[in-house]
């Protein structure tokens, strides 16, 4: 337990970074002001290296595989290729253009999209083509990883790479299997041909080996002999990985209870809307929380409850000014909306108010977000996202949770909105039951936000509206 | 409804809408409900929301089914309003966390009571909030002459003495007709305090008129006119 101490520090030292790094939170004087640190911006690499056909992706699939978390992916080095002139890619057809050198990567991007997923922002990664040598005009999105495994023949070669790394593997093969495993996987999988790959393997591939390859090792933590057949040495790299996710989640967890300390003093702002206090609210509430409600009862309630929040929330959306005319041909002086309304649902609980989200605005937007709290830890944990495209420029975005138990999710959501550029102020949380510290310790990360909420109870409140909404 | 959107052409002027947070500047500027200093009477907080609601509902160019769709968003939230001013007693119940939650329960039984035929437009909205409601209903037409409210019809709840009364109408123009259906409600037996009125577009003489013959009867309405036009 020991090696926890040197991640915790190296992690303040990533945190302290971030918060430089993040302008829209760096210009808020108000003290009241804290940063969230999602556990995305705690990134971990794992470089795996070695040589052609030794069964570097194998390792990493297997590792992904076995470990079969969303947060933990494989970056393939093979992405960042350079795009090749005319007379290159006329001459790697002819297999004479050496793509197994440095030079051929283009690792200043790579080194660009590593720092941007360090800082827990959401990337683009290129593809790129074997069969045209080019890369697309399609990229690959990448978000709010924990884990990524770097994966290329060159993965431990770059300098500024290698300080990134949490691990450097070396996996060594017998260059017989490399050739033949090379051949197999050249002509099956990138369009070429037997003849064409052992020209280049003799002419490129092992120099280059001998000469930036092998060097790699000098800078390994471990050197996996026999490649895929090692099973040792793969559960020993899946148990490191599984020591490096347990210490994010200790540390993330650490965070977001740090947030929730000294808050008592915290006056919550306007831009928390409550509801409570009138009797039909009150009313509502008392039926929604009766045992003996029957579901179809509680369903019905239910849905008026989040209608009448979504009409709050929708107080804070922006209108204009607008002029017109009515039957009898006089001029009204009104108010039309000033742009998209959408809205996000946090799953699963989100679900259940989208029946009183559609009798306000029946063809709302709806994206997605999987937040699940870890049954063992209670750590919240992002499994799946499904945003619009173009939701920066939405005007409002609405952000439905039907419980806010103590602001985990509700943090991790609001942070993904962001990340998105979705500005602060253009965010409203609605919800039905916010946790007085949950609801502060949003509040005090994301000032701007605004947040809509039948009542302010308890802490810690376990998720009860969707299991009886959903009636398991 | 067709006849929803009324003016005069006197407007008020227009003002700043918005939250109370929201700099002056940044505040865009509509017409909004007149005040009324009549205690019963009660005009929705006059919301940018609010307002963009009953702009598309005036306007002539909105198609039937949004018409439909947007007058019922706001009826709805006269409803929401009118039952906050039902009475309640306090009741405990255990929540699924295990805990005592001190809450209300609704008392008394309520029916609504729809002036036809505008009034009509609102019983589905009413529905969508009290689900198995009774709705009674009363035709009065004016007579176009002597422009007098007359009573052809009225089937109401045989226990509506009983009830808390919310009885439906999108417009009051000069009140007669709603004078006169709260007249026939206390025929009945129900006492004028436990009927609540709820209203979409007001004009300030029908109000007026109105909390001036029945003041115990309370109003919800979204919005007062500034004025009446000449034909009453």
């Amino acid at each position: 337990m020991s090696e926890t101490s040197a991640p915790k520090s190296s992690s303040s030292v990533a945190s302290g970074q971030k918060a430089t790094n993040v302008p829209g939170d760096a210009d808020i004087s108000d003290t009241q002001t804290a940063h969230y640190s999602p556990p995305w911006a705690d990134l971990s690499i794992i470089g795996i290296a070695g040589s052609s056909g030794s069964g570097k992706t194998s390792l990493a699939v297997e590792i992904v595989q076995s470990l079969n978390l969303p947060w933990v992916i494989i970056l393939s080095i093979d992405s960042f290729y350079k795009s090749l002139t005319p007379e290159q890619n006329a001459a790697a057809h002819r297999n004479e253009y050496d793509l197994d050198s440095p030079n051929s990567i283009d690792f200043d991007l790579l080194v660009e999209k590593l720092q941007e997923l360090k800082q827990g922002k959401r990337t683009d990664i290129p593809i790129y083509s074997f069969q045209e040598h080019q890369r697309l005009d399609k990229t690959i999105s990448i978000y709010s990883p924990h884990v990524i495994i770097l994966e290329g023949i060159l993965a431990l070669h770059d300098p500024r790479i290698l300080k990134m790394l949490d691990m450097k593997i070396f996996v060594e093969a017998d260059a017989d299997v490399c050739l033949s495993r090379r051949i197999v996987r050249d002509v099956r999988e990138r369009g070429r041909t037997i003849e064409g790959t052992i020209k280049q393997w003799f002419a490129y591939v092992k120099p280059v080996f001998q000469l930036y390859v092998e060097p790699q090792k000098q800078a390994a933590d471990l050197i996996v002999p026999r490649g895929m057949h090692n099973i040792m040495a793969i559960q020993m790299i899946v148990n490191q990985t599984r020591q490096i996710l347990k210490e994010k989640s200790i540390r993330h967890k650490a965070e977001l209870e740090r947030l929730g300390q000294q808050l008592e003093d915290y006056t919550l702002s306007e831009n928390a809307i409550i509801l409570a206090g009138k009797p039909q609210i009150t009313g509502v509430a008392t039926i929604l929380r009766d045992p003996s409600t029957a579901q179809v009862d509680f369903i019905f309630y239910f849905d008026r409850l989040t209608a009448l929040l979504v009409e709050k929330a929708l107080d804070c959306h922006n209108h204009v000014s607008t002029d017109v005319i009515t039957p009898q041909g006089y001029r009204y002086s009104g108010l039309k909306s000033a742009g998209k309304i959408s809205a996000v649902v946090i799953l699963r609980g989100g679900s259940c108010m989208e029946t009183g989200l559609k009798r306000t605005i029946p063809d709302c937007l709806t994206g997605r977000l999987l937040i699940q709290s870890n049954y063992r830890t209670g750590e919240p944990e992002l499994h799946y996202l499904k945003l619009f495209p173009d939701l920066d420029k939405h005007e409002t975005v609405m952000l439905l949770d039907p419980q806010m138990p103590n602001g985990g999710a509700a943090l991790m959501a609001v942070k993904v909105l962001v990340d998105h550029g979705v500005a602060e102020s253009r965010i409203v949380f609605v919800t039905c039951l916010a946790g007085k510290r949950g609801l502060k310790r949003l509040m005090t990360v994301f000032p701007k936000i605004k947040v809509v909420t039948a009542d302010v109870v308890e802490d810690n409140e376990k998720r009860w509206i969707e299991e009886r909404y959903l009636g398991c | 409804m067709a006849s929803v959107p009324r003016a005069n052409g006197v407007q008020s002027p227009a003002v700043g809408v918005g939250p109370s947070y929201r700099p002056a500047e940044e505040k865009p500027t509509a017409t909004v409900s007149r005040d009324v200093s009549h205690e019963n009477v009660h005009v929705l907080p006059q919301t940018p929301q609010l307002i963009a609601l009953l702009t598309i509902i005036r306007d002539k160019d909105t198609q039937r089914a949004d018409f439909i769709f947007y007058s019922n968003r706001i009826i709805r939230l006269l409803v929401e309003e009118g039952l906050n001013h039902l009475p309640v007693v306090a009741h405990t119940v255990t929540s699924p966390v295990g805990k005592d939650y001190v809450g209300v329960k609704f008392e008394g039984k309520i029916c609504g009571v729809s002036i036809m035929r505008a009034g009509e437009s609102m019983e589905e909205g009413l529905r969508e909030c009290c689900r198995s409601v009774r709705i009674g209903k009363i035709l009065i037409q004016r007579n176009e002459e002597t422009s007098q409210p007359k009573l052809f019809y009225e089937k109401l709840p045989t226990d509506i003495k009983d009830r808390w009364v919310l009885l439906l109408d999108p417009m009051l123009a000069t009140g007669g007709s709603a004078i006169m259906a709260v007249e026939v409600l206390k025929s009945k037996g129900v006492p004028e305090d436990r009927i609540l009125f709820l209203n979409l577009i007001a004009s300030p003489e029908g109000i007026q008129n109105f909390a001036e013959k029945v003041p115990k009867v309370r109003v919800v309405t979204a919005f007062i006119d500034q004025g009446l036009n000449e034909h009453k």
